[in-house]
């Protein structure tokens, strides 16, 4: 799920060169743009290697090198075959201008990947081939049902499966729990904070143990998924916007925790929210801040978190001091799902593509124990760009798969980095109570409308029905068939 | 002699053919076009269109974003040329002046041009960077006194207003000094010699040699950066969210088209009215223009 976000990374460095401040910034990590303000475009780059002779040519679309691994390992299994590769980034969408610009054109490729912010429009679509009769499979590998439900269409017809599968969890640093909790084990914490109330009630308890110098959160973005995720109806119910009572809950939330000093007003994806990760988090005065947890998902571990532990000078390190527990709520945030295009002229072998990739037990292993390196990689396809490989880690849709490959990551890194805990066997637990049945193709575009008027909200420059009439404004604004009321 | 003749007339056709072509294909078609596509709703995610009237335009007027998404790129515009024109104009002067004999011009130039060779996404990116709640202006501000407390500035209607008209007139005056030098320079020496010999000031020579005779590349100036002002879309949309927040503020006529067209659908048929109204709105003000350029025409030919 690297959802490369070079931006954030050119953003950082450039702030660094000017400032020369000492900052300690990850830009070598792969975001996930999906939630992040986008603040910068980069020259849409388009790699597509020429086909090569006498195979059958496959043309497949992603927006990150991820599923190229795959289609190399696929190479390997089908020697017949020549996957043709074209990532093309999104990080201001142009993955998906290019792709919608293509739609009912002899231009299509025959495999897409989708990811969360969007697979819901394309599945709603006429775009994308009925794939129901790679369910036997899915069922034989027991993935989630809230990794298919997302692929699934209103009328029940499964358009598009994932590899993955992404529970969300609350991470929260060890040292920080023990001095104000007395404890740091995950299930004491779990029972602690083990609903919204209870949550709220203990970043009270941190903020005045800590005299206001650790923020339970670090940003208002980090709530959103939660609260939407959990919502009892759909943003668009017979075709009229609704709002269910669990985002009015969400609206109460970050306003306790904006008015109280509970969050530390960074930005997700930005400067402060990466700093609170490894502690080197300071105000405009210079006194240090810290950050008691965050809300991310599966990816976020190997990702996000873990990459940004250490601070830049190496003089901070949060390495070990991470817990990881299910949190207040269930959710579930980004993933990457793979299609098949309707008008492929190879519909069999997109179909075995989709197949390998999300629904083959040996491929999800290899995927996610760290089998496909790149001199794995180059042994198949000597022309494998260097630095191309999957390490290990990446929760996996199979509960097969993950119950079979749980223990091995007993001594991980990634476990080591939890302070022992084994984060396979955290996000396992996690994963059944996720449900993604209300999730539309709108999703995306509904909820970013919100976060301008919500902040202005939370600031006081604007009432509440002032904020909600805004957003209506904004959602009538792209979705012009929507009834608003 | 008469075969020649029609020869000649002949290769007049190939001649313009390339920019025909090229307008009719690059230029009118997409006009075109868009304005049939403004009367669907037409969407990239579907097969199928209907025709539905005037309904995206009354739609366009249902609410206040597009009057402010109006207002906002007028304002920003605005804000922007004034200054660039005055200090343009200064500098041009200074420049060409030859009372005050400035050495090194080139250097010069070529430093008031540099801001426009930079990309925008950088520089918006940069400012974002800069003006961060834990940026390092607030670090600045607060540590020497000069702010009692962090400030978040790109929540700030007014700061983020500021930076676009700020980055605009960063980028382009470097342009139009170069443009109005050129313009002064090619202005005859002997008709400010003149105008000393007859003891004007160097404001009245300015006011009475240097101005009338620039006033057409002024026009040009104004049409160009006007043209320009009204499709104001690549700072503003990078310097937030790609929404026009804060509130709002920076949001300008072609964020809001873009983010018809890139909403989960692909709403191209709603993008197109924006397009087309800001296309009415273009020319009518560039007509304005036009008109006025016409009218003092005729007056100084009266006078003649």
């Amino acid at each position: 799920m690297k959802k490369v976000s070079l931006v954030i990374s050119v953003l950082f460095v450039l702030g660094m060169l000017l400032t020369a401040c000492a900052k300690p910034v990850a830009t070598e990590a792969p975001v996930v743009a999906t939630e992040a303000p986008v603040v910068a475009t980069e020259a849409p780059v388009a790699a597509t290697e020429a086909p090569a002779e006498g195979k059958t040519v496959l043309n497949v679309w992603s927006f990150t090198n991820e599923i190229q691994t795959m289609a190399i390992a696929f190479e390997k299994t089908h020697p017949d075959v020549d996957v043709v590769y074209t990532m093309i980034p999104m990080t201001n969408g142009e993955y998906q201008t290019k792709l919608m610009a293509t739609l009912g054109t002899d231009q299509v490729p025959d495999v897409v990947a989708l990811e969360a912010a969007f697979v819901k429009s394309y599945v709603e679509s006429d775009f994308l081939a009925d794939l129901s009769d790679l369910m036997q499979y899915a069922d034989a590998l027991k993935v989630y049902p809230f990794v298919y439900e997302v692929g699934t269409d209103p009328a029940g017809v499964v358009k598009a499966y994932s590899y993955q599968a992404t529970p969300g969890a609350l991470f929260y640093r060890r040292s920080l729990a023990k001095e104000y909790f007395g404890t740091d084990d995950p299930a004491a914490i779990q029972e602690l904070l083990g609903d919204m109330d209870k949550y709220t009630e203990a970043a009270a308890v941190v903020k005045e143990k800590s005299a206001g110098n650790t923020y339970m959160v670090a940003s208002n973005g980090d709530f959103m998924n939660l609260f939407y995720a959990n919502r009892a109806q759909p943003w668009i119910v017979d075709g009229k916007l609704t709002v269910d009572p669990m985002v009015n809950k969400m609206v109460e939330t970050v306003k306790i925790f904006r008015d109280n000093g509970y969050e530390a007003k960074a930005t997700q994806w930005q400067e402060g929210w990466f700093a609170g990760m490894n502690d080197t988090l300071v105000d405009a005065e210079g006194n240090a801040k810290q950050i008691f947890s965050y809300f991310l998902p599966t990816w976020g571990l190997p990702y996000v978190l873990a990459p940004n532990a250490k601070s830049a000078d190496g003089a901070h390190d949060t390495t070990g001091d991470w817990g990881v527990i299910n949190g207040p709520m269930a959710y579930q945030w980004g993933g990457t799902w793979l299609g098949a295009m309707k008008e492929t002229k190879n519909m069999d072998l997109a179909k075995e593509f989709v197949r390998f990739c999300t629904l083959d037990e040996e491929n999800l292993t290899n995927w996610a124990t760290g089998v496909y390196t790149n001199e794995y990689l180059k042994a198949i396809d000597p022309e494998v760009p260097e630095g191309q490989s999957q390490a290990a880690g990446d929760f996996v849709g199979s509960q097969v798969v993950v119950e079979k490959i749980t223990a091995g990551f007993d001594n991980s890194d990634l476990s080591k980095f939890l302070g022992g805990q084994n984060s396979y066997g955290g996000f396992a637990a996690a994963a059944p109570s996720v449900n993604a049945r209300l999730m539309q193709g709108s999703d995306d575009a509904i909820q970013r409308a919100l976060n301008d008027p919500l902040n202005s909200y939370l600031e006081g420059t604007i009432t509440l029905d002032e904020m909600w009439s805004l957003w209506k404004d904004a959602v009538r604004n792209e979705f012009p068939d929507l009834i608003i009321e | 002699m008469k075969r020649l003749k029609i020869k000649k007339e002949h290769y007049g056709y190939f001649f313009i053919a390339p920019f025909i072509i090229g307008f009719l294909i690059f230029g009118l078609y997409p006009v075109v076009h868009t304005l049939s596509l403004s009367f669907t709703n037409t969407t990239l995610m579907k097969m199928d269109a209907d025709f539905i009237g005037l309904q995206n335009f009354k739609r366009l007027f249902a609410d206040k974003t597009f009057l402010t998404a109006v207002t906002n790129t007028w304002e920003l515009w605005l804000m922007n040329f004034i200054p660039q024109m005055a200090i343009a104009m200064l500098l041009a002067v200074w420049f060409t002046s030859t009372r005050l004999k400035i050495k090194g011009g080139g250097i010069w130039r070529m430093l008031f041009y540099l801001p426009n060779l930079m990309m925008p996404a950088a520089i918006a990116a940069l400012f974002f960077s800069l003006f961060s709640f834990y940026g390092p202006v607030n670090q600045f501000l607060v540590r020497n006194d000069l702010q009692a407390e962090a400030i978040d500035y790109i929540r700030s209607p007014a700061t983020m207003r500021g930076l676009v008209v700020f980055i605009q007139w960063w980028l382009w005056y470097g342009q139009t000094t170069i443009i109005l030098m050129a313009a002064m320079t090619s202005i005859s020496v002997s008709l400010y010699e003149a105008a000393l010999m007859d003891g004007a000031s160097g404001w009245q020579s300015f006011r009475f040699v240097t101005l009338p005779l620039i006033k057409p590349v002024m026009i040009y100036v104004l049409v160009t950066s006007l043209v320009g002002g009204m499709q104001m879309y690549d700072i503003p949309y990078l310097l937030t969210d790609g929404r026009g927040s804060p509130a709002n503020s920076i949001l300008t006529s072609n964020i809001l088209m873009y983010m018809r067209f890139r909403s989960s659908q692909g709403h191209i048929g709603a993008a197109s009215a924006v397009g087309v109204m800001v296309f009415i709105m273009t020319t009518i003000v560039a007509m304005l223009i036009f008109f006025l350029l016409r009218e003092k025409k005729t007056k100084s030919e009266i006078k003649a």
